[in-house]
């Protein structure tokens, strides 16, 4: 008999190690900060051409959150919107596929 | 992550913009061909496109003690190639542009064709390559996706290598400079993606096979065998 879950199984395994990597990561780097890589680029930018990071204006007006608790909100609206979209289509070929079935 | 407003030079911004319009363009008549022929890929597009949504809405830490997004692209572009993964793209990183100040539009025309133009290519190329080889097709896709994932990161830092040369040491330099901070941190998220998005299409083998040989992803005896495997 073969094992079924294999592919499961990894999955397990990469996301507890991912899991593992991070607890690790962040509590014996002292200096990790965890911010976005884009705002470490942007830095090295400012750093670069010897601007300071405030002086690179939109080109075009753009709306900021004006906190990070309604730019969390609009990114789990995002995830959301993603996820009712994977789950509706599941459902919807696990309905097809028992019709198809006879059941 | 991508380039943030203001970031990239005007001409820069241009210029990545002209090279994404036609990819958008070209994806829309893809996009136009595939549900006239099938309307039954219209739930599968709602798949791909889904976890885009999904994976690239989550910031996840990373080794190099900063966060960074998986992309998502690489099934996408497995099952409709490149193109329509464009179109996807395109929706994520308008929303996020609009309602995150992730991006902007002028930067948008860069970040579609790192995140959406050169990634899937390079996946789709890697899945075309791989699609009739004795490969196993679950590796296959994990790879497509992983490399998706990276290429999007280093086109990121290519794109703004380019729109800031080093002194000493010019594109080339720059470039390795930001893949430090881009692409090093995206390895440990690609994996993940992509044994994630791998498994995402074992579910879709299983319930939905007809689709996968209609639009001739893979070949029928390999889906016929990981389905008996299983």
């Amino acid at each position: 008999m073969v094992f079924r879950y294999k592919l499961e199984f990894v999955a397990g395994i990469a996301v507890l190690m991912f899991c593992i990597i991070f607890i690790y990561t962040s509590s014996t780097m002292t200096n990790a900060e965890f911010e976005g890589s884009d705002t470490i680029g942007s830095a090295r930018i400012a750093e670069m051409t010897g601007n300071a990071e405030e002086e690179f204006q939109p080109f075009i007006w753009q709306w900021t959150p004006p906190s990070a608790e309604v730019e969390s909100g609009l990114f789990a609206l995002q995830a959301a919107i993603g996820g009712i979209m994977v789950g509706w289509v599941f459902g919807y070929w696990k309905g097809q596929m028992k019709r198809e079935n006879g059941e | 992550m991508h380039i943030m407003e203001g970031f990239l030079p005007i001409q820069w911004a241009i210029f990545w913009w002209l090279l994404a319009l036609p990819c958008l363009v070209f994806g829309i008549y893809r996009l136009k061909k595939v549900l006239e022929a099938d309307r039954e890929s219209l739930p599968l597009l709602g798949v791909t496109g889904g976890f885009i949504f999904i994976l690239s809405s989550l910031k996840l830490p990373s080794v190099t003690g900063s966060c960074s997004h998986p992309t998502g692209t690489g099934l996408s572009a497995v099952c409709f190639g490149p193109w329509i993964t464009t179109i996807i793209c395109a929706i994520v990183l308008l929303f996020q542009s609009l309602f995150l100040a992730h991006g902007g539009f002028s930067v948008l025309g860069a970040n579609l064709i790192s995140m959406g133009v050169v990634g899937p290519v390079v996946g789709y190329l890697v899945y075309r390559a791989l699609r009739y080889s004795r490969i196993n097709m679950y590796f296959t896709v994990f790879l497509a996706c992983f490399l998706a994932d990276i290429f999007t990161y280093f086109t990121t830092s290519l794109e703004l290598a380019l729109a800031y040369p080093a002194e000493v040491g010019g594109v080339a330099s720059s470039f390795l400079l930001f893949s430090g901070i881009f692409a090093l941190t995206q390895v440990p998220l690609a994996v993940v993606e992509g044994i994630v998005l791998a498994l995402v299409f074992k579910y879709i083998v299983h319930l939905k096979p007809d689709i996968l040989l209609r639009l001739k992803i893979f070949p029928e005896e390999k889906i016929i065998t990981a389905r008996s495997e299983s």
